[in-house]
């Protein structure tokens, strides 16, 4: 029978047992394949960057296709300023892109369909724009509540909302990231499962969802990793200029 | 009978699904929490650091340098093509003054030319003229001695026949007149 579809978000230790002052910190099989996307991204970015090439070679086109694309997204949301956090958003992207579509190959592991992945990643960068903000703008940053041009009537309640808003962004931020991964292998799973299941027989049907939901999880992974980086470089647009 | 074992299975398989999931998902369980987010602070760090410091410096410097390559390569096609047209100007305008001075010198010499010949032409009518006045004058001057020299003759023969016919000597100075008297009468009578 089908095997359970959430045994593959399964974290299992892999060696030995790393305990420091009480909190386990042992290398599991998310730690292996958040190295293996490590690793990958290396070694794209060690063979697009080893040629200097007037007219470049297909490895090194495609680094630097990806260089202008991070660039284009960031000056197009965030703006001169964000220059500096360049290099994070491109490690971000690249990152979230390389562990959602090592997630892809079967019998893999999708570092990003874990809620505390997503949340690390996301509360880092809630607290760090937040400390940026205040860093930049002073106490002229809590203005982000109060949006301009609204009644005075409205502007508590509207305040209200705005906090919570901002509150609830790295909780909007992860759970966006790991539900959609979640859900989307657990669909594949499920399907995959039907098709053993109903043989060769009846199995054609879920056969050709699994392919259809493939290519669109294919989708879902490159898009999720854009969305995760372009609303991340909308709260430093924020912080870096503030126009509310 | 397959259908009936499609329906039947269906719902067995959902049901299982579903009970899988009640069963928990593994994200929510908090064992390795702490562990992941370790891990994924480390590797992310690392990848971090050997982007910023290491890949978009290099990938920055390939592109700058393509683009500045690209604005060199520009630039030098348009200062060549600004220095052929300066060229090809140079060589109009070269061209130009050339046929204004072919057209100078063309006119010039065939002015000059003109004059020339006029020159000469007037020099050479000139010349005939005195030519024919000269030719004139002689003419003239040989029909006046021709005409004394009629005279003489005349009278030399008037002479000598009288003196043949009558055998004595006139005066010369009667035949004289006599023969101009005469020839006075003919030129009148032939006028």
């Amino acid at each position: 029978m089908a095997a359970n579809p959430m045994q593959q978000f399964e974290v299992h230790r892999i060696g030995p047992e790393i305990k420091i002052s009480g909190i386990d910190l042992s290398f599991t099989n998310s730690s292996l394949f958040m190295t293996i996307s490590a690793v990958l991204i290396t070694a794209l970015l060690l063979f697009g960057t080893r040629e200097k090439k007037l007219v470049p070679s297909k490895i090194q086109l495609m680094s630097e296709m990806l260089y202008n694309f991070i660039a284009k997204m960031i000056s197009d949301t965030a703006g001169k300023k964000a220059k500096p956090y360049f290099p994070f958003i491109f490690s971000l992207f690249i990152f979230i892109l390389f562990c959602n579509m090592i997630g892809m190959l079967p019998y893999s592991f999708t570092v990003t369909s874990h809620i505390i992945v997503t949340l690390t990643f996301a509360i880092f960068i809630f607290i760090g724009v937040t400390i940026l903000g205040f860093v930049i703008h002073g106490f002229k940053y809590l203005k982000i509540f109060v949006p301009s041009g609204v009644p005075i009537v409205l502007l508590p309640i509207i305040t209200i909302i705005e906090i919570i808003s901002y509150l609830s962004r790295p909780v909007s931020l992860s759970v966006r990231l790991f539900a959609n991964m979640m859900a989307g292998h657990t669909m594949l799973k499920v399907f995959g499962g039907f098709v053993i299941s109903l043989g060769l027989i009846g199995g054609w049907l879920p056969l050709s969802f699994s392919v259809a939901l493939t290519g669109l999880e294919i989708l879902v992974a490159f898009l999720q990793a854009y969305v995760f980086a372009i609303l991340t470089c909308i709260y430093l647009n924020d912080a870096l200029n503030l126009h509310h | 009978m397959k259908k009936f074992l499609i329906v039947l299975v269906f719902p067995t398989l959902l049901g299982e699904s579903l009970f899988a999931a009640e069963a928990g998902m593994p994200q929510l369980n908090p064992k390795y929490w702490a562990s992941q987010a370790f891990w994924l602070i480390i590797i992310f760090l690392s990848i971090y650091i050997l982007i910023s410091r290491i890949f978009i410096p290099k990938i920055k410097s390939n592109i700058d340098m393509r683009e500045s390559k690209i604005r060199k390569d520009l630039e030098e096609a348009k200062t060549f093509r600004e220095e052929a047209e300066k060229k090809l100007k140079a060589y109009k305008d070269l061209m130009e003054s050339a046929k204004v001075d072919a057209k100078k010198i063309l006119s010039e010499s065939s002015q000059k030319l003109n004059e020339d010949m006029q020159a000469k032409k007037n020099k050479i009518q000139k010349e005939i003229e005195q030519e024919t006045r000269n030719a004139e004058k002689e003419i003239q001057k040989f029909k006046s001695e021709s005409l004394n020299k009629v005279n003489t003759i005349s009278e030399e023969i008037v002479s000598t026949l009288v003196k043949d016919i009558f055998g004595e000597d006139l005066n010369r100075s009667s035949i004289k007149a006599t023969v101009s008297q005469v020839l006075k009468e003919y030129k009148v009578k032939k006028i």
